[in-house]
């Protein structure tokens, strides 16, 4: 075991990967000279060299079409999104070349790509560095996304979602990279987390807390608290949030039959929305209470501290909502 | 023959690559352009008569010669990305016609499976880059297709991306061939500039006179050719591929051509409206395959006999094709949600 950082942990995996496999390499902005905005691929150009790790021009739809060109032809690309907020240049490479891909060539063609990069608020990062749309992306099918929320989730989903023959986005919350520590397996463990999985990060009765990335943190302090007023919260971590790990929420929805959705994206048409959906249509007679979002206002995430405070979710929110959950 | 026109950046003229080809390349040349054209007219046909009932014909009436001349002088192993206007280019890579029928009937034995129509197939195992609607896109995908070369050491395999004067207006357009140039990348961009983008003409599209001036903000040769002569067309791509292959990085070669049909089977009438008619007979005149027959009958190595007009047994193939496909089976409904993601066990064809 090897006590990380988060942002270690992505770190690592990556340099794994391209130890084990040759046909794996990154491009993005600035990741080679100068290891990254965040520093996720520091040291990468000067082990792996410039066919491998690419310090592309500012051109984000260039940067992902490079990665679908060369999983064309069997090679694996990591796309460094210097701020995942940046991927609406790249729109039509996601949506409709790389997540089509294996559709339109009768099977033939897989797309192993990986789109990565810091994501979320809560550091005042204001419009164009703060967004959580994972929603934009979970939308389309042929596509993965994958936002973890502890270090060893990050490493081993990397892993998988570099081993994965699919194009995976994978968001990292950038206010997790240098605030969370944990311990990840040793290299030789080959440790992998298998993408569509949930995990059960705190078990309780009384409540379903479903969500991802840093909400987990959130859901997990209001958890703590909650326990002291004697309501007990069971925190699902997605993990993965396409494919929907139905299994884990249906069973925990079984056991609490109060569910409480939590994400940071905006609510409207957010990933809350379907997932509250589907445990209506294949768990209905279970729920005691409607089911409940806590998600940000649907609002940009706005720069000054009190705004930014106002549009994003907070514990307090999560409390709030658990409270009126539990007394329904 | 027309006289080759100036390279756009420095000035210089293409070299007469053409003069070492035999009269049996030639005649092939010439059996290509009647192919592209039959093909062509028996899938206007079909559309006419009812019996394809799906999709669009999308006509490379007029444009023959940018196909077959830029085809002729690749390698085996070279890659390509043609659009919609460049279906015969298939056939030319080495796709069974067969193939390219199911594709555009829709058939479950499709490159596609039915999933896709007309031009967005591929075949990765003969270097046939797949494209998509949004026809910049693909300029910067080529990129990755060639990077993946590099990454092997196969510096010299050369990718043609077929692009239209209009697409050249769009974002990834600007993206790839800025990355390539950057890169070096032996890329080499065909503008089949066929003067409209649907209906819009090539000045609301291109603020230059020529589209190969763009090549200058890359730094990159760029070409302004008369696509209607295929033997220019060949000289300038030999040319290119020179260039690419001596790790020189990309070049834009623009075909001047016209597209003498609507944008597709259902624009016939507007077409004529939307442009002048008198455009539309002048451009007629300057076909590319009777041109390219009364220069091989200038030459003195060719019988009226030798070249016939049209070869019927090249009609005859297309025409076999067209019936196979149209027996052949549909795809079965289910198969509408397979082919969205891969699950076999992800890891590379090559792993330490």
């Amino acid at each position: 075991m090897r006590e990380v950082t988060f942002l270690e942990a992505i770190r690592l995996a990556m340099w794994e990967e391209m130890e084990r496999d040759p046909n794996v390499f990154i491009i993005g902005e600035d990741i080679g000279r100068m290891g990254g905005a965040f520093g996720v691929t520091e040291g990468f150009l000067a082990r792996f060299g410039p066919n491998r790790v690419i310090d592309a021009p500012i051109s984000e739809t260039a940067i992902i079409a490079v990665c679908v060109g060369a999983a064309a032809v069997g090679k694996r690309g990591i796309a460094e999104m210097q701020f995942i907020d940046f991927i609406s240049y790249a729109f039509d490479q996601v949506v409709n070349v790389a997540a089509t891909y294996l559709y339109r060539s009768g099977g033939k063609t897989p797309m192993p790509i990986v789109i990565r990069g810091p994501s979320g608020g809560y550091v005042g990062g204001s419009l164009y560095h703060s967004q959580q749309y994972e929603a934009w992306f979970f939308h389309v099918p042929g596509l993965k996304v994958v936002q973890p929320a502890f270090p060893d989730d990050a490493y081993g989903l990397m892993k998988a979602a570099i081993r994965d023959n699919n194009p995976v986005l994978f968001f990292e919350h950038k206010y997790l990279y240098r605030r969370i520590k944990g311990p990840i397996p040793d290299a030789h463990e080959d440790y992998i987390v298998r993408l569509g999985e949930a995990r059960i990060r705190r078990y309780g009765n009384d409540i379903t807390v479903i969500t991802y990335g840093a909400m987990v943190h959130f859901a997990l302090e209001a958890a703590q608290r909650l326990e002291r007023e004697g309501i007990s919260l069971e925190v699902i971590d997605l993990r993965t949030i396409k494919p929907l790990d139905m299994d884990t929420i249906l069973e925990s929805v079984r056991k609490t039959s109060r569910v409480l959705i939590v994400h940071e994206a905006p609510k409207t048409g957010g990933v809350g929305a379907e997932i509250a959906a589907r445990i209506v249509e294949q768990a209905f007679e279970w729920l005691d209470a409607p089911i409940m979002r806590v998600a940000a206002k649907d609002s940009f995430v706005p720069f000054a501290e009190p705004l930014e405070k106002f549009v994003l979710p907070s514990v307090d929110d999560i409390v709030a909502a658990a409270r009126e959950l539990a007394a329904y | 023959m027309s006289t080759v026109s100036p390279l756009v950046r420095n000035g210089q003229h293409v070299t007469a690559h053409h003069e070492r080809l035999t009269k049996q390349d030639l005649l092939e040349i010439y059996r290509r352009l009647w192919f592209a054209r039959l093909f062509d007219e028996a899938l206007y046909d079909a559309k006419k008569k009812g019996r394809l009932r799906r999709g669009n014909v999308y006509s490379s009436r007029g444009q023959e010669a940018i196909m077959v001349g830029t085809t002729y002088p690749l390698r085996e192993d070279d890659f390509v990305s043609p659009i919609h206007r460049d279906m015969p280019v298939f056939v030319f890579r080495g796709m069974r016609l067969e193939e390219v029928m199911c594709q555009v009937w829709g058939k479950a034995e499709a490159p596609t499976r039915g999933k896709d129509s007309w031009s967005h197939m591929g075949d990765i195992s003969k270097g046939i880059i797949h494209s998509t609607s949004m026809l910049g896109s693909t300029i910067a995908v080529a990129c990755g297709v060639l990077w993946a070369q590099r990454m092997d050491g196969r510096h010299d395999r050369v990718l043609v991306a077929y692009t239209g004067e209009g697409a050249t207006a769009t974002g990834p357009f600007h993206e790839g061939l800025n990355f390539a140039a950057v890169h070096k990348l032996p890329l080499i961009v065909v503008v089949e500039n066929n003067q409209y983008a649907y209906s819009t003409p090539v000045e609301l599209e291109v603020p230059t006179e020529t589209v190969a001036e763009r090549a200058l903000g890359y730094g990159i040769p760029g070409y302004s050719i008369d696509g209607n002569d295929v033997l220019e067309v060949y000289d300038a791509m030999c040319d290119a591929l020179e260039h690419a292959r001596a790790g020189k990085g990309p070049v834009l070669i623009e075909c001047v051509t016209y597209r003498l049909l609507g944008h597709a089977d259902h624009d016939e009438t507007r077409a004529r409206q939307y442009r002048p008619v008198a455009e539309i007979e002048m451009w007629e005149k300057r076909d590319p395959i009777p041109r390219f027959r009364t220069y091989l009958l200038s030459t003195g190595l060719f019988t009226e006999e030798e070249l016939p007009n049209p070869p019927t047994d090249i009609a005859e193939q297309i025409q076999r094709a067209i019936e196979y496909a149209i027996n052949a089976p549909d795809p079965e409904p289910h198969t509408a949600l397979e082919d969205i993601y891969d699950e076999h066990a992800g890891v590379s064809r090559c792993v330490k």
